[in-house]
């Protein structure tokens, strides 16, 4: 492994947790747990954000998230879309990152759905169980709430955490773009 | 809400991580598949002997007020809005085991003898640098973050007020954070190479944990154990 990207995981990883303490002191409805994970997709490509979700999922433990660390194939999803989304060019324009965002909202949604319902039972803890159990209180399965509930997070979660990523990269300086080349590639700026 | 590292000679501090590690997995494993609701409630009664012989029971407060809020939103949810009080009960006491497992794996296995003993079984030193600077990494910019956040409140940033409002306080304290952690790459990147952290260099760990014939037969015990569940719970 190059020793750049030896260097660059773990820092995401920190980024991942950093920008969680942030999103907490501002009180914001968003996780934002992955804009390390998607930062490493954009400028290192997949393979090195799949490294940075595995990575992360692994610390989550000793850091007392016991039961996100069940989550570990959505924040594999999130690498792997990231990666090869920033390759087709997700970063370019505001419309299309916003456009992947809500894609990848439903697909995190979709692919975290059978973990929250069959490990779970829809108590994974923080405001989406809140937002499950109002569901479930206006006479929604447990099946559906579960699914709406991280429906209604993940969109808002993934739009957010894209958007972030390119106004960090877009604000890159000049210096700093050189280091990591494939940044000027995701963002279509030679 | 975490606990940490406990320092101790207990019983779980003298075993081997890996015995640790397998214990919290067996449990993982076993909630899912034993019996509902007495096989979920013997991993818990099994797991708070253990931290009481391991004599960490600080470890059975910090499950219990992570595990909480989880027991009301169950006994809400699957109790009084699923009348199914069973599946809370169920639900509650396999989220217990799991988090109390995992409690007993942080607060008695330091990351770095964990991180020697996988280096002892050929784990590469980039995987190593990896968990170790990733533990590192977390608590450093966590911290990094909460002083950007103090010096922009300083400078006037306004992090109360609408929705709209705290979304734009966050990218100026998320650029410094990010661009701040980007440029530590190079300088990191140069550190490794002169110490020749190149691909495929393995190092020797000075003090690796031991690993006794009485923890890898516990772990043989445990791994054909859970197998056997596993097989009897599909048979069955």
């Amino acid at each position: 492994m190059p020793s750049q990207l030896l260097a660059l995981i773990p820092l995401a990883v920190g980024i991942n947790f950093a920008l969680g303490y942030l999103v907490a002191a501002l009180h914001l409805p968003v996780f934002l747990d992955t804009v390390g994970t998607v930062l490493v997709a954009a400028i290192a490509g997949p393979w090195a954000a799949l490294l940075t979700g595995f990575l992360s999922q692994l610390v989550l433990v000793v850091f007392g998230q016991f039961t996100l660390m069940w989550f570990l194939p959505v924040q594999l999803a999130v690498a792997l879309y990231a990666g090869f989304g920033a390759r087709l060019g997700i970063f370019r324009t505001l419309r299309r990152t916003i456009l992947a965002g809500v894609v990848l909202g439903a697909l995190a949604a979709t692919m975290s759905w059978p973990i929250s319902y069959f490990v779970f039972g829809g108590v994974t803890g923080g405001g989406v169980t809140v937002i499950i159990t109002l569901l479930r209180s206006l006479g929604l399965s447990l099946g559906e709430s579960i699914y709406l509930g991280g429906l209604s997070s993940d969109l808002i979660d993934k739009t957010f955490t894209l958007v972030l990523v390119r106004t960090i990269l877009w604000s890159l300086p000049q210096r700093m773009r050189v280091r990591f080349p494939l940044v000027s590639k995701t963002i279509g700026r030679a | 809400m975490t606990l940490g590292f406990q320092p101790g000679s207990g019983l779980l501090h003298r075993a081997h991580p890996f015995t640790v590690l397998a214990v919290a997995l067996a449990v993982t494993v076993l909630v899912f598949v034993l019996p509902a609701p007495w096989g979920p409630i013997g991993s818990c009664a099994a797991l708070v002997a253990l931290a009481f012989l391991g004599r960490i029971p600080r470890a059975l407060l910090t499950a219990g007020i992570i595990v909480l809020p989880m027991w009301m939103f169950s006994f809400l949810l699957h109790g009084v809005l699923g009348g199914d009080a069973l599946r809370a009960i169920t639900l509650g006491a396999r989220l217990t085991a799991m988090v109390l497992a995992f409690l007993l794996v942080v607060a008695t296995v330091h990351p770095s003898r964990l991180v020697d003993a996988l280096l002892a079984r050929g784990l590469p030193f980039s995987g190593a640098y990896l968990t170790s600077a990733a533990l590192q990494a977390v608590p450093r910019l966590r911290d990094r973050g909460r002083r950007i956040l103090e010096a922009q409140r300083c400078r006037g940033l306004r992090v109360r007020g609408s929705v709209g409002l705290r979304i734009r306080a966050l990218v100026p304290l998320a650029l410094p954070l990010v661009l701040g952690a980007l440029s530590e790459v190079d300088e990191r990147a140069t550190a490794l190479e002169a110490r020749a952290a190149g691909p495929g260099v393995r190092r020797t760990p000075l003090d690796p944990p031991r690993d006794s014939l009485a923890d890898k037969a516990f772990r043989w015990v445990l791994a054909i154990g859970t197998g056997v569940a596993v097989l009897v719970r599909l048979v069955g």
